[in-house]
């Protein structure tokens, strides 16, 4: 096989299997994306007629506005409190030494290598228990603390991918200078790793947000919208549920592309500031 | 130990730890009239390793597993190597989107591929639309739509971890065997997949416990007539209301996905001995 040959072979299957991944997973996506828009009760191709009715229905629809409540404030307590477990168990997986550390590192990443449905079955059993002697029902306190459990190890690894290049001779400048140990992480060290939070807090808004399996399990009789659309779809199919999704894409669309932005500019800064020295 | 790491230590041991010690303990207790008796007996032991019915649901769960981790790793394999050397221009903005198709509500997503690929779906219309016999192709509702469902849903782990550990390789170690008059299939093979081992196993790894647990699409694109052992286990709590039954299946789905585990860390730790001997 001649060199010239075996390069277009191999531009074919890579420059291919990049397109046809990608292809692959908007398939679901755009098909939502098109039935949203459709005027008929029933969901078959080709779409008869093109209206925004299903928007109207769904904005209508009162259950969805309580699953939209639930989810956001499941999200945002979810995300504020493994956003903050995550920033302290990276400063313990990548700055501390002390014994037990590996202990400590794998007791904290399990939860991601835990099927979800396995782990909210898992803390279902023990809320039950809890539950029974604190005299309530799973509800949505056992759903956030099911989704801290399960979205922190994310965070901890991306704060600390964030840390790895942290240069420790600044906390020492500052130490010399005579900061506290407070000043020290106000003005150095959380400003430098700070993409990395606010990255994390995303990742963490958005695993919690389109959760399934955990919040099956422990919510109880609360339900977020996954939870809401799965009851839907387990009857028969309704054809709000695309526009329900055509919605809840754009703010997570908005959200990953401002991390970017984010990410970018604070990667330009650094450079620039290394090229000004 | 520091002060520091005591939220995170006491949140795993109360809410992780411990309910992982309550479902072992509760696997050795009993149900009478749809209630919990206290027993601490092998009743369902007995039970779970007897009983055919489980263990048909258990290998088919394997055998799912094991397919979805195959595909997944194999085709990350290509998808990694071209976002990193044929489209590194847009690599960031491929992984974006990658990013954001993987953080979407799976259930959405899933419910997407049913409207998709139902008789009177998209694929089977646009079929239809350009000469085919109608509904020409059947797959909703049979193992191979859930087997599509899995790899969609695991496929991402795969890509970011293969990619991780491509975009570490020196570029001058394939360039080196290149210029000792290797063909780029024989650079490929022999220099850049050895040194990407340590990802491609760890996103398998990683995919295979996670499939373990599926249950939303046997369900919901499967049409549940092949279950798998997570809606097994969702049966035992919540129809069946057999605890004892549920904590032991789910012990089970963990023993596997921890053995996978626990042979995958000591092969790594033992190849990482291996390579700083050398």
């Amino acid at each position: 096989m001649t060199d010239l040959m075996e390069k277009r072979i191999a531009d074919v299957v890579l420059y291919g299997s990049v397109i046809a991944a990608l292809i692959f997973f908007y398939i679901p996506i755009a098909t939502l994306v098109l039935f949203s828009f459709t005027k008929s009760r029933f969901l078959s191709w080709p779409i008869p007629e093109f209206s925004t009715r299903w928007y109207g229905e769904l904005l209508a629809d009162r259950d969805f506005w309580s699953s939209l409540g639930n989810s956001a404030l499941l999200a945002v307590l979810a995300t504020l409190f493994a956003t903050l477990l995550g920033i302290g168990g990276a400063f313990a997986w990548t700055r501390y030494k002390f014994r037990f550390q590996w202990g400590f590192r794998i007791l904290t990443f399990a939860p991601l290598l835990f099927p979800q449905l396995l782990l909210g079955v898992v803390m279902l059993l023990w809320f039950s228990v809890l539950a029974g002697w604190l005299n309530l029902s799973p509800g949505l306190w056992s759903a956030v603390i099911g989704h801290v459990i399960y979205i922190t190890p994310f965070c901890i690894v991306i704060i600390s991918v964030q840390m790895q290049g942290y240069d420790n001779t600044l906390d020492y400048a500052a130490e010399d200078a005579g900061a506290t140990r407070w000043q020290i992480l106000r003005e150095i060290t959380l400003p430098l790793i700070w993409p990395g939070i606010f990255s994390a807090a995303v990742f963490a808004f958005l695993l919690s947000w389109g959760n399934f399996y955990i919040t099956y399990s422990l919510s109880g009789s609360t339900r977020t919208l996954p939870t809401f659309v799965f009851s839907g779809i387990a009857v028969g199919s309704s054809p709000i549920y695309p526009a329900l999704a055509t919605l809840t894409f754009m703010p997570a669309l908005v959200l990953i592309f401002a991390v970017d932005r984010l990410r970018k500019r604070a990667a330009r800064r650094r450079l620039s500031k290394i090229a000004d020295s | 130990m520091r002060l520091s790491t005591l939220p995170l230590l006491l949140l795993m041991g109360l809410f992780f730890v411990i309910p992982l010690i309550m479902t072992a303990l509760l696997s050795f207790q009993g149900t009478q009239y749809y209630r919990l008796v206290w027993t601490w007996d092998l009743k369902v032991w007995t039970d779970v390793f007897s009983q055919v019915h489980y263990w048909t649901i258990m290998w088919r769960t394997l055998v799912m597993a094991l397919i979805c981790t195959l595909l997944c790793t194999v085709l990350a394999i290509p998808i990694a190597y071209g976002m990193l050397h044929r489209l590194s221009r847009w690599s960031d903005h491929i992984t974006l989107l990658m990013v954001f198709a993987f953080l979407t509500d799976a259930v959405l997503k899933t419910f997407g591929w049913v409207l998709f690929l139902d008789r009177s779906g998209v694929l089977n219309g646009t079929l239809e639309a350009i000469g085919f016999p109608a509904a020409s192709v059947n797959v909703l509702f049979t193992p191979n739509a859930t087997m599509i469902g899995m790899v969609y849903n695991l496929l991402p782990y795969t890509i970011f971890t293969v990619a991780l550990s491509m975009a570490r390789i020196d570029g001058d170690l394939v360039l080196a065997a290149r210029d000792a008059g290797a063909s780029r299939l024989r650079a490929f093979v022999e220099v850049t997949l050895p040194l990407a081992k340590p990802g491609i196993w760890a996103g398998a790894v990683l995919v295979f416990v996670l499939s373990l647990g599926v249950f939303l699409e046997p369900k919901v694109m499967g049409g549940g007539t092949s279950p798998l052992a997570a809606e097994l286990i969702r049966q035992s709590f919540e129809t069946r209301v057999n605890w004892p039954l549920g904590a032991a299946l789910t012990l089970v789905l963990i023993v596997i996905g921890a053995a996978a585990l626990t042979v995958f860390g000591a092969v790594a730790l033992w190849q990482a001995r291996r390579v700083a001997n050398d």
